[in-house]
């Protein structure tokens, strides 16, 4: 069984008396232990998707079923425990006047675990930094640094689920190179499920086993990673897409 | 011919945490080219170009043995000399349209405001000129745009209508700093290739600043690749892939492919002796 199925999903945003449709009838299910990718360029609904599961876009029709179970809305504490989301800007996303160690703490706190110190410490550990950062603050800490704080936060509650939206896009290539492989390392460890968002197809391709092709709020094309290396697309679109990779660039 | 010439160029800041030294040392020559400065964040690359039109503000000061573009000297030349130059003979083409753009101003008025105020050209002519630099970077509706305000472009008409105010003076050399790096990758190949159409059929030279190791490998001739405000190798664009540095092999090595490999990506390794210092 799937784990995360999108029926039919729309949304759609009410603006000034005009409605924008931002996602219109998209399907696709992931597996569990499966990493899936979303790859269009912007205004191509692929972060929508990600909100639209978290409860943080207007759904305008079809449904979302998180382990065979419909999510409700609004999300509640125990789909937090199932789904977590790291988001594009580390700059954005994390609290500026919270210490890393209070935001890693957070989450434990509302959900009333205990053990909050060994906790924290461990997921620092998790994810490569030194446990000094724990009383440091946002500010003092590079951009990859900062991401690394934002995936730590997201496997607080250990969940199943990680949404990722663009999480290397604001990185620079070695750092996204040290982010892409913790984030591969953490998948084996934690046998976690990513759906993840990314405009660079080279990095959806190292990073996920089937991807959707999206163009204006719409499916394109689901590809599988084999079919995307041997460039066996059948649409234009997904076609114009892979020929304008970056990577491709050295090639010719 | 050499158009711009840098000789051992300094740019530092003085902060309160101390003497930050963000180019040391740089040299570079260009002529009638493509010449890509490529670097990770904080590697001095946007500084480096910043100091040809002398845009930087204190406590940032810059120091250089030698700069020279056309042979007017650079370091020597007065505030009046400066304002002259630039827009007029060297353009900087900025990142993101966004912020670049005046938010409140319509594309047209910006267009023609040099025209207008620097070179005195009247309103139909100046319009005239600025139609046809629109076109020239193929915006389709032109008429449609010179009465836009900013809000209502995309990024890739925005990055066009900035690229287009650039070449309006017909400047000998253009800097773009990333200047497609807010676009999207089909939109990204369309403003390439339209920048280097027009840097070829005006002969004009380019310094193109990005982080973009692939891009600039395919769009320039030579590369010089910065780290820590030093420029650790220059190569020939086309022979990117027989790097000889450790940095720009680590550069290349750490960016995924598609039908790579799924092993863990090779990091940079920034304690061997060369990353000192």
């Amino acid at each position: 069984m799937a784990l995360i199925e999108i029926e039919n999903l729309s949304v759609t945003y009410h603006v000034g008396g005009r409605s924008i449709r931002a996602v219109e009838d998209v399907s696709l299910s992931v597996a569990a232990r499966e990493s899936y990718g979303l790859v269009g360029e912007s205004g191509s609904g692929k972060s929508t998707i990600l909100r639209a599961i978290c409860g943080l876009a207007p759904v305008s029709g079809g449904r979302i079923r998180i382990a065979g179970a419909p999510v409700k809305t609004p999300r509640g504490k125990a789909f937090s425990r199932h789904v977590q989301m790291v988001f594009q800007d580390p700059y954005g996303s994390l609290h500026p006047r919270h210490t890393i160690d209070r935001t890693l703490a957070e989450p434990l706190a509302i959900h009333g675990i205990g053990d909050t110190d060994a906790r924290v410490v461990r997921a620092l550990d998790d994810v490569g930094l030194p446990p000094a950062f724990r009383f440091r603050y946002p500010h003092q800490l590079s951009g990859g640094q900062r991401q690394r704080v934002a995936i730590a936060r997201a496997l607080m509650l250990e969940p199943e689920i990680l949404l990722l939206d663009e999480p290397t896009s604001a990185l620079d290539a070695s750092v996204q190179a040290e982010t892409l492989n913790l984030l591969n390392r953490l998948r084996a460890e934690h046998g976690l499920t990513f759906l993840m968002v990314s405009h660079d197809l080279a990095v959806i391709d190292h990073m996920c086993d089937r991807v959707l092709v999206m163009q204006h709020g719409r499916a394109v094309e689901e590809l599988s990673r084999a079919a995307l290396a041997g460039a066996q697309m059948t649409t234009d679109y997904a076609r114009t897409l892979f020929e304008a990779s970056a990577d491709r660039m050295l090639e010719v | 011919m050499t158009l711009l010439s840098v000789k051992d160029l300094h740019v530092s800041f003085r902060t309160e945490a101390g003497l930050v030294e963000a180019v040391r040392g740089v040299s570079f020559s260009l002529g009638r080219e493509r010449l890509g400065i490529v670097g990770e964040s904080g590697s001095g690359k946007t500084i480096t170009g910043r100091s040809v039109l002398r845009l930087i503000r204190p406590p940032g000061r810059i120091s250089a043995a030698e700069m020279t573009f056309d042979g007017i000297d650079l370091m020597g030349a007065s505030e009046k000399q400066m304002r002259a130059l630039r827009g007029q003979r060297i353009a900087m083409v900025m990142q993101d349209p966004k912020y670049s753009l005046n938010p409140v101003m319509k594309i047209g008025a910006q267009l023609t405001e040099g025209l207008r105020l620097r070179d005195r050209v009247g309103a139909a002519e100046a319009r005239a000129k600025a139609i046809a630099a629109l076109e020239a970077v193929h915006i389709r509706d032109p008429e449609r745009v010179m009465e836009a305000y900013p809000h209502e472009l995309s990024g890739g008409m925005g990055q066009r209508v900035m690229i287009a105010m650039m070449l309006i003076p017909n400047p000998d050399l253009l800097i773009a700093d990333e200047p497609t790096s807010a676009l999207d990758v089909t939109v990204q190949a369309e403003v390439l290739s339209i920048l280097d159409n027009l840097v070829r059929s005006r002969g004009m030279g380019l310094i193109f600043i990005s982080h973009d190791l692939r891009l600039v490998a395919r769009f320039c001739d030579r590369v010089l690749v910065m780290f820590k405000g030093r420029v650790v190798e220059e190569l020939e664009a086309r022979h990117l892939m027989q790097a000889r540095h450790p940095y720009t092999q680590g550069l290349l090595n750490c960016l995924p492919r598609i039908g790579g490999p799924r092993a863990p990506l090779p990091g940079l390794d920034r304690s061997a002796d060369w990353a000192r210092g």
